[in-house]
């Protein structure tokens, strides 16, 4: 399972990682990313998701959501290359 | 009904694990009445009425066995006295050596052999370590200024400097160094753990091995919050499988017997050992708040009844300690001062 899967995620955005006992609170398109990155959707389908749920161009969809993504890793979020 | 005395009963800055064992004696499934054992006639538990029926003051381990053994008698012969939890370092050399004597008249204990204490000391964390396949920060021991500074040299700043069973800083530059060095020095003497600094999660498993490679429940958590004297204020149930199944590795290959703290730092999949305590810590009543009650479940295995090993604990759940007061009468003191106990 990875790493991902065992997060406790609560609808108003707080994350609670089981294994290392940390906390994290993330806003509505954070929380949208990691919902989608959770079922294991691609990053064009996060970034097609991302730009009709917001209203936003896929180009910038797309630099949120790999900016996102390295901000996951640098917390141990998310492990090697999940998209 | 069981009579139980439990030590460390100084619930103040520095807490002992007394109250926090009482706590779940009294939540268990014993009917138990429970007697506090203290040093000082100021130790909050004294007169925690509610917790210990009576308390005694003790003379200190370091007076010998025989004063200590006679005190424990007398609170035998004149209250019935079934078991003792202790639940202090300095206490547990003594009344392992006295397990014996102690079961010979009657009063029951469930504690680590000499062997498994010996284990507490930091110089054998490497040899744990090994045994059970984890990491131990990159450790010198060292006895002097050279050895200090050529420890320094090879592990590279910032390392923590500190003492074999107390005490723990963290050193930037030489001087920071050599001052923690001679302060430990001074108050615990030699000789005293160069060792590098590890980034990671600090996690603590609370457990009661049962002396034959198997256990009666582990607890992880992590210290969300601690207090300027590193105890614990707020932490988290985690559930953390490496840690977990380290634990386990550590009380089979060992055959702990007892209660203990199983101290680590977490580095992604990596596991440091930093500290092992042969006794329960501070917090033990989160794990009797979670469920798995084991203070009560070492009450049991020390009268031989066969206790509890189910610990299918949830992750997430909250450890919150605070500071309390309440007023009782100078009386209380009194009596405590001129009789030794109340």
């Amino acid at each position: 399972m990875g790493k991902l899967e065992r997060l406790a995620i609560n609808d108003e955005g707080f994350i609670f990682d089981p294994e290392t006992g940390n906390s994290y609170t993330v806003n509505k398109t954070g929380l949208f990313i990691i919902k989608f990155l959770k079922e294991g959707k691609s990053e064009e389908e996060i970034v097609k998701a991302l730009s009709e749920k917001f209203d936003v161009s896929e180009e910038d969809a797309r630099r949120d959501l790999v900016d996102f993504m390295e901000q996951l890793r640098l917390y141990g979020l998310l492990e090697g290359e999940n998209v | 009904m069981y009579r139980v005395a439990v030590s460390g009963i100084n619930a103040v800055d520095n807490p002992g694990p007394g109250v926090g064992i009482a706590k779940g004696l009294k939540g268990g499934s014993l009917e138990v009445s429970i007697y506090g054992l203290a040093y000082d006639a100021m130790e909050p538990g004294i007169y925690m009425k509610w917790l210990f029926e009576k308390s005694f003051i003790m003379p200190y381990p370091s007076a010998g066995e025989e004063p200590f053994i006679e005190r424990l008698l007398y609170i035998k012969s004149n209250y019935g006295l079934d078991a003792v939890i202790p639940a202090l370092d300095a206490e547990l050399p003594l009344f392992i050596k006295s397990s014996s004597l102690l079961e010979s008249y009657g009063v029951k204990t469930f504690l680590p052999t000499e062997e498994q204490f010996k284990l507490r000391g930091k110089d054998h964390l490497p040899e744990i370590a090994e045994r059970i396949e984890v990491k131990v920060p990159e450790t010198r021991i060292v006895t002097s200024y050279e050895e200090l500074s050529k420890a320094v040299e090879e592990l590279g700043f910032p390392v923590m400097i500190k003492g074999i069973f107390y005490k723990a800083y963290k050193a930037f530059n030489i001087s920071q160094a050599t001052s923690y060095f001679n302060s430990i020095v001074a108050e615990w003497g030699y000789p005293i753990i160069v060792q590098q600094v590890v980034t990671g999660e600090e996690m603590n498993v609370v457990g009661v091995g049962d002396g034959e490679g198997g256990h009666f429940g582990l607890v992880g958590i992590k210290k969300l919050w601690i207090t300027s004297l590193g105890k614990i204020w707020t932490g988290v149930t985690v559930r953390n499988e490496e840690l977990l199944s380290a634990t386990e590795r550590f009380v089979s290959e060992f055959k702990w017997r007892g209660a203990f703290e199983f101290e680590c730092i977490v580095s992604n999949r990596d596991i440091y050992l930093i500290e092992v305590n042969p006794r329960f810590p501070a917090w033990v009543y989160f794990a009797t708040g979670v469920g798995v009650n084991l203070p009560d479940r070492l009450l049991k295995a020390a009268l031989g009844l066969e206790p509890e090993r189910d610990w299918d604990y949830p992750a997430g759940k909250l450890y919150v300690r605070f500071t309390d007061d309440f007023v009782t009468d100078m009386s209380e003191f009194q009596r405590v001062v001129t009789r030794g106990e109340n």
